[in-house]
């Protein structure tokens, strides 16, 4: 159907290295050799990665980095896998299936730890996005004047029932988003609502039967349900937290520590993938295009175009222009895996129950997050790497992130699960 | 518990909510599913149910409370599983999985790893029901393991709570350790609790009063 499309795309693709291919020659190359190829030891160990991906926009810069090349590039050939579930991600990545995974940073977290299920030490390498998803409210919910936070805790206890809220994994990140912004506008999601975990593509199918009042997903299932009629969005992820961690590239410890050679060319090919995808319009028009593919996400274009570009809308007419919208380099900020974002879904699988006890925030998120090997493979990619290994952010209800001092800040919510 | 036969199983079929004509996948994990349902029930399982892999699985669950949940290893209805399991942590049953996958070492790896059982679809039924021997067996020893493991930390818990109400008593009514301890003792036996509860409430009162 879109075939003139792909064409046009198989050209300037064709362009594109052929570009490549011509600056290298004169000048790329020569750097990279003495990185990458020349000195024999620095070689990929392992050249095939299997690496799995759910279909989601977010899965765009390693799928773009087979696409485009770029893991031949550094000397690696990446094999984008699509997977069914998170679940499905997990086991295979344990159990080496899979080398590595577009995967949610609280599933990394969560198997670290032996959160719900075996115990494996884990590794992230990178951070892929940040922003790009949303809390969408049935159209049923907002017809009665719920249409954001404030609104939608103001119908909640005027009109009583139960309320039905999916995500997407109990440990993952938007379990995390719902369960905050949910907390801030006084709704404690473990008591005053019920959760459920339901699989990204099928949450557009199951508002407009009527099984849920609302979820939290990413992009492009929160624009669909805006498209098909049946929900609005009542708050974006950046909102609850501007440039927050999303999607991780994660592997498991072993697989780090066997082969560092290729996991720098796996960093270097996904943050150059990454950098070209935020470069222009074009490119991300282009992105959009490839990974509304049945063989990706499977869906069309039009459901990915438009927010991937910033241009929202919340399906009651309101529409606008969200500079903090899905990015995937944003000058190395976007990439660099941040101790304090790793330690604070530490700080909320505490607040939520799913960790029993405070752990050793710092020392996991420092046993998980490749900071050394990450600072290489975007040294090969030449990207800004930031000075600093923890980040400020300042989240939906004021309270400020830093990673000083996550015990304390675990224990400041006044909305928890309750402690048992 | 002890043959396969007679555990009460849950198998989980492909949704329909999400069926696409045109997924030649989805129209795949049809196919497995039906066949190894036939193979089950040919073989003499007990399936108690066979449910859809919709938002209400987590409900039909629990009320059905199966010994055994059988799901395709490639559906999207893992992470609704997922859910059940963190959910109902403190009441895990084991959960089964099939693949088409012709790796056996897979499969052990799999089993090895503890993540779950994976079942090969279109074995012969003789080789599905080690692999169901096996996965049983393995949950229950695991389920053992972390019921002492509980244990143990309770009691050990449970000691330190003694060991402070000791101490409190030994310094505000300049008690030895022995009659301390004789206290406690005697004070739970007339009650009819147990020594922890006691030590808690001396602590909690200890508390109160300042």
């Amino acid at each position: 159907m879109n075939t003139p499309l792909h064409r046009k795309f198989d050209m300037s693709r064709r362009h594109l290295i052929k570009a490549a291919a011509a600056t290298g020659a004169a000048s790329l190359v020569p750097g990279l050799q003495s990185a990458v190829y020349a000195a024999g030891s620095d070689k990929p160990e392992k050249e095939e990665v299997r690496i799995g991906f759910i279909p989601l926009t977010d899965c765009a810069s390693v799928v773009m980095a087979s696409v485009l090349g770029f893991d031949k590039k550094y000397g690696v050939k990446l094999i984008p896998t699509k997977e069914a579930s998170w679940a499905g991600v997990r086991d295979k990545l344990v159990n080496g299936e899979l080398d590595m995974a577009h995967v949610l940073w609280g599933l990394v977290y969560g198997v670290h730890l032996g959160v719900s299920g075996p115990k494996k030490d884990m590794a992230i390498l990178m951070n892929l996005n940040h922003n790009g998803q949303a809390i969408t409210l049935s159209k049923k919910l907002a017809d009665k004047g719920a249409i954001d936070g404030p609104s939608l805790a103001k119908l909640m206890q005027a009109d009583k029932r139960e309320y039905t809220f999916a995500q997407t994994f109990p440990t993952g990140t938007h379990a995390m988003w719902l369960y905050y912004w949910l907390a801030t506008y006084g709704i404690n999601p473990m008591k005053d609502a019920k959760i459920i975990t339901v699989p990204p593509p099928q949450m557009v199918a199951n508002m407009r039967v009527g099984n849920m009042d609302g979820y939290c997903v990413g992009e492009p299932w929160g624009h669909r349900a805006i498209m098909d009629g049946i929900g609005v969005t009542g708050v974006t992820t950046q909102d609850i937290w501007k440039d927050h961690p999303e999607k991780a590239l994660g592997t498991t410890s072993d697989f780090a520590k066997k082969y560092p050679n290729t996991c720098r060319a796996v960093i270097a090919a996904v943050v150059e993938a990454g950098k070209w995808i935020d470069a222009s319009l074009q490119n991300k028009l282009k992105m959009a295009e490839t990974v509304a593919d049945k063989s990706y996400v499977n869906t069309g274009v039009d459901a990915i175009n438009q927010r991937i570009l910033g241009r929202y809308q919340n399906g009651l007419g309101k529409t606008w222009d969200d500079p903090n919208h899905m990015k995937f380099y944003n000058d190395g900020a976007v990439s660099f895996p941040y101790l304090s974002d790793g330690m604070w879904f530490l700080t909320q699988h505490k607040r939520w129950g799913l960790l029993k006890d405070h752990p050793d925030y710092l020392a996991v998120a420092k046993q998980v997050n490749q900071i050394d090997l990450y600072k290489e493979g975007a040294a090969l990619a030449k990207a800004s790497v930031p000075k600093e290994l923890m980040r400020t952010s300042k989240l939906v209800d004021g309270t400020v992130w830093d990673g000083k001092d996550p015990k304390k800040y675990a224990d400041s919510f006044a909305i928890k699960a309750s402690a048992v | 518990m002890s043959s396969p036969q007679a555990l009460r199983i849950v198998i989980v079929a492909p949704d329909t909510l999400a069926a696409d004509a045109a997924d030649p996948q989805a129209a795949v994990e049809a196919e497995r599913s039906r066949s190894l349902r036939i193979g089950m029930l040919q073989n003499g399982y007990n399936i108690v149910a066979v449910l859809p892999a919709d938002v209400f699985l987590p409900d039909r669950l629990a009320q059905i409370s199966p010994d055994m949940i059988i799901v395709d290893a490639e559906s999207q209805a893992r992470d609704t599983l997922e859910h059940v399991v963190v959910a109902t942590r403190d009441a895990r049953r084991p959960i089964v999985l099939f693949t088409n996958d012709d790796d056996t070492s897979h499969v052990r790896d799999a089993i090895a790893a503890g993540v779950t059982a994976y079942v090969v679809a279109g074995l012969a039924a003789e080789r599905v029901k080690p692999v169901l021997e096996v996965a049983m067996a393995r949950f229950q020893h695991e389920e053992a393991l972390r019921r002492e493991l509980a244990d143990a930390r309770t009691q050990l818990s449970e000691r330190k709570l003694i060991d402070r109400a000791k101490g409190l008593l030994m310094t505000r009514h300049s008690l030895s350790e022995d009659e301390a301890y004789a206290r406690l003792r005697k004070t739970a036996m007339d009650k009819g609790l147990r020594l922890a509860d006691v030590a808690q409430r001396i602590l909690d009162v200890a508390d109160l009063l300042g």
